[in-house]
């Protein structure tokens, strides 16, 4: 017995595991290193950082259980108010304002146009290029010796100092974010709008439908799953801006006076800035919340107007 | 001269009315504001500070001042960011083409016990946004021991949801014969992996490369918090702290700004369609 035992050549690890898993093996065998790693760097983080939300954990010292400490903070520090103010600012600025403009460009695009991909190509570029170097660029452009204020006091106007004045800055950064972005949602709406088939347009035609009334009743509810998935991308991305405003306030400061700090620069800057983990948590469980509750609304409203949701 | 004779055939009857010349006026106008922000930064990158504030703008640099890129590749080491954002680029666009064409499969094609769970979970994983993992994997990133290294970087990249998500949808729709084929002349599923599903994905996994490579290239926030060694920067963590310094060097910024925002236009150019089908997924998600 001993003797054939040590001739059988020992089972590999594969061999074993095959063995223990028998006909599952290579579904697990597919499936699991993706999972590893979102399991790791996407479910725990979300356990760890909510753990940490009741912590006062600077990363220096070992954290301490502070309760709701954290939350309740939320409620009191008027920077916070300042932050999630300005978010909502620049979402409710961007996100319509960004579909209103890509919308009417694809349609644009979509009237059987001469040079469709020079116009397509030229609308993406912004959405390829780095936010880093788009906000070198659109700083430098409203510097106060850039372009556009030499062209103001050349004709006799004072120069704007968009970025560094309390009452514009956040809206010139938010129109940027539209500038940059844009591209990407008049590819989306082209597509939508050259799967509208032609046969139910001409149809309605003939029927003496005129050009507005074909947009409204047969080309806009067609394209309405199209603009629900813009606006709800749309309004995840725009909460958590970030980029932008790192790089084009002065100093990476979300200033001046905190007029451009939207809530992901805050987070960023208790983490990181200020060691306070625990209230940066916090802020991003706050801001998580508020982005479920309105996705939920969202998805909840697509049964009312997205054609083909009933 | 088939494919002239195929387009003038296709010519839109185009009345010259004034609503078309209005609608290609407004589109060449956004074009133009789309376009000339990169003009300008081309334009200023190549200038001396006498010629940096000229009025009337002069958009043609005379002469060309190539000293601005010597200086931000030896100064500033772009050199050497542009190597770091090329190889965390390329093992997170590799490993994630793997990773997730793996899973995909898996999830489209295997059956084992607990996939529909696991499916629900890794598609639940993409509201999961990055505010909230970003301080949590920090902290698993500082007991790992990977703050300030690539591999730190590159890790949670490695596979995500929707990538997972769009190689199912794909892997879905794939020929089972195929499949039943390979079985019988005893390939197991690695080597249909290897053999037939790849070889017969490669537009598919063209898209998802692009959307990965621009994404990782561009990425932000994940490197700026990770990489504290100037050494080990990002192209557009580089450029962020070059801003951030020569606050009035608009001639390097826009110079830094170049070098970071080529590569991938030039990409773009060549690869454009599959970044327009990569844009067009997305919509799938909806």
């Amino acid at each position: 017995m001993e003797i054939t035992r040590t001739l059988e050549p020992p089972p590999s690890f594969f061999q074993k595991m095959r063995r223990v898993l028998g006909k599952y093996f290579w579904g697990y065998f597919f499936v699991l290193p993706s999972l590893l790693i979102i399991l790791l760097f996407k479910l725990i983080p979300l356990v760890i950082g909510f753990g940490i939300s009741f912590t006062n954990w600077s990363l220096l010292s070992s954290p301490e259980f502070v309760g709701l400490a954290n939350y309740a903070k939320l409620f009191t520090d008027p920077t916070t108010g300042k932050v999630f103010g300005n978010t909502f600012y620049y979402s409710f600025l961007s996100v319509p304002l960004n579909l209103a403009l890509s919308l009417a460009l694809a349609m644009a695009l979509n009237q059987k146009i001469r040079g469709l991909a020079f116009f397509r190509t030229a609308y993406y570029i912004p959405v390829v290029a780095a936010s880093v170097a788009v906000s070198a660029i659109w700083v430098w452009l409203l510097s106060d010796f850039g372009i556009l204020n030499t062209f103001l006091t050349s004709i006799g106007f004072h120069s704007l100092n968009l970025l560094q004045n309390t009452k514009t800055a956040l809206t010139a950064i938010t129109l940027v974010d539209v500038w940059k972005n844009l591209g990407f949602n008049v590819v989306i709406f082209l597509a939508a709008l050259q799967d509208v088939p032609d046969e139910l347009r001409d149809a309605a035609k003939v029927d003496g439908a005129n050009s507005r009334g074909i947009f409204k009743n047969i080309t806009l509810p067609l394209i309405t799953p199209a603009i629900f998935f813009t606006a709800v991308m749309g309004v995840i991305g725009s909460l958590q801006a970030f980029d932008l405003v790192y790089n084009m306030s002065m100093k990476h400061e979300g200033g001046p006076a905190r007029a451009t700090s939207t809530v992901g620069f805050y987070v960023w800057q208790n983490a990181f800035k200020y060691s306070k983990m625990g209230y940066a948590a916090a802020i991003s469980f706050a801001l998580m919340a508020i982005l479920l509750v309105l996705t939920i609304i969202q998805w909840r409203m697509r049964r009312k107007w997205v054609y083909g949701e009933e | 001269m088939t494919t002239t004779a195929i387009e003038t055939s296709y010519k839109p009857k185009s009345k010259v009315t004034f609503g078309r010349i209005l609608v290609y006026v407004l589109l060449t106008l956004g074009a133009l504001i789309m376009i000339v922000p990169f003009i300008w930064m081309l334009s200023t990158s190549l200038k001396d500070q006498q010629q940096l504030f000229a009025w009337p703008p002069n958009w043609w640099p005379h002469p060309f001042v190539w000293a601005n890129y010597t200086e931000v590749m030896t100064k500033v080491k772009f050199g050497l960011y542009g190597l770091n954002t090329l190889k965390i680029t390329a093992v997170v666009t590799i490993g994630r083409l793997i990773l997730c064409s793996m899973a995909g499969y898996g999830f489209a094609r295997m059956k084992f016990p607990g996939k529909n769970f696991l499916f629900f979970l890794t598609l639940a994983t993409m509201m999961i946004s990055s505010q909230i993992t970003i301080i949590p994997n920090f902290i698993i990133m500082r007991y790992l021991g990977l703050v300030d290294t690539h591999l730190g970087v590159i890790l949670p990249q490695l596979a995500d949801g929707f990538s997972i998500f769009l190689m199912r949808q794909f892997f879905l729709t794939f020929p089972y014969e195929l499949e039943d084929a390979a079985k019988l002349d005893g390939c197991n599923p690695l080597m249909f992996y290897f053999r037939i599903l790849i070889p017969n994905s490669k537009a598919i996994l063209a898209t998802l490369a692009v959307m990965t490579f621009q994404g990782v290239w561009n990425d932000f926030l994940w490197p700026l918090v990770m990489l504290t060694s100037p050494a080990k920067r990002t192209l557009s963590v580089g450029l962020s702290y070059l801003v951030g310094q020569y606050t009035t060097r608009w001639d390097l910024q826009m110079a830094g700004s170049v070098l970071t925002v080529l590569p991938i236009l030039i990409l773009f150019f060549l690869l454009q369609k599959y970044f327009v089908q990569s844009i067009k997924m997305t919509g799938l998600k909806g």
